[in-house]
């Protein structure tokens, strides 16, 4: 609200009434402006760092992580659901592309 | 023996793979992209000189036009010699390494070596390019020290980015000579 006082009041007025220390007139609009402009821009940066921080197609993050490499292995129990665990790609990959149609 | 087969790559072009058995262990497979089109050359090189000669139009410049004839030729030197690929090959010997190839549009070629102890395995990985999901065939290189850990990935055949089917076709060609290599230590 002080905002939009401030912005259509004359100077004049303002000055009549005692209150001298605003800032100029040019910034009612200029801040808006660069606020819708900062988000804009925030589109794109948010684009960019996205695709900044995406693992090149040569790193071993593309593979495994630090939870995988520590992960323990448990026994083998007959007749029970085998525990949850990261399988290595080399398993996976054989397992999907080798078996002969 | 050799023989050929035509694909598609990862964004539509036709692209032809070549697998030729040298011996029982060794086997290449080459992969060939489009070469460079008519049609897209004539329209970069139009579509420069139209630009050149608005702007001569405008600037009264003559200097504008050679400009843009040095531009041209510049530009398609340096395309063919530094970005675009024809072919791509995988040398695999069974026991001594793998070699992978770039030949380039101009006739320059760049090869790098992987000797067999430092490969661990050729697999098809899947990750995020570009806002695509591709998959992409890759060298796994290992640590002497640390037998189970992966210390390196190559990924192969970035420029022509074959599909799935090309990819299974060459990793069941690789994955036939690693068996052989695995295996022969303990039966020899």
């Amino acid at each position: 609200v002080l905002y939009l006082i401030w912005a259509y009041i004359p100077e004049t007025w303002l000055f009549s009434l005692g209150l001298t220390y605003w800032p100029q007139k040019y910034w009612a609009v200029a801040l808006p402006v660069y606020l819708l402009v900062a988000v804009g821009i925030g589109y794109i940066l948010l684009f960019g760092i996205n695709m900044m921080s995406t693992a090149p197609l040569s790193s071993t993050h593309t593979i495994t992580d630090t939870y995988a490499k520590k992960q323990q292995q448990k026994k083998f129990q007959e007749e029970a659901i085998p525990a949850l665990r990261d399988i290595p790609i080399s398993e996976v990959n054989r397992m999907f592309f080798l078996p002969e149609k | 023996m050799a023989e050929e087969r035509r694909f598609r790559s990862a964004s539509g072009a036709p692209i032809a793979l070549r697998r030729r058995q040298h011996s029982a262990s060794c086997r290449e497979l080459a992969v060939r992209g489009p070469r460079l089109q008519l049609r897209s050359l004539s329209a970069a090189t139009s579509a420069v000189w139209l630009a050149a000669y608005g702007l001569f139009a405008l600037s009264e410049n003559s200097m504008v036009l050679s400009a843009a004839i040095f531009i041209t030729l510049i530009g398609l030197i340096i395309y063919l010699h530094f970005v675009k690929i024809d072919q791509e090959s995988l040398l695999v010997i069974g026991s001594l390494g793998i070699q992978v190839t770039s030949s380039y549009a101009s006739g320059k070629e760049s090869t790098t070596f992987i000797e067999m102890g430092q490969v661990k395995d050729v697999v098809i990985n899947e990750a995020i390019h570009m806002q695509k999901v591709i998959y992409y065939l890759c060298i796994l290189l290992q640590d002497p020290e640390d037998p189970q850990g992966v210390s390196e990935v190559v990924p192969l055949f970035q420029s022509s980015k074959p599909r799935l089917d090309c990819l299974i076709e060459v990793y069941k060609s690789c994955q036939e000579i690693l068996e052989q290599t695995n295996t022969a230590p303990q039966s020899s």
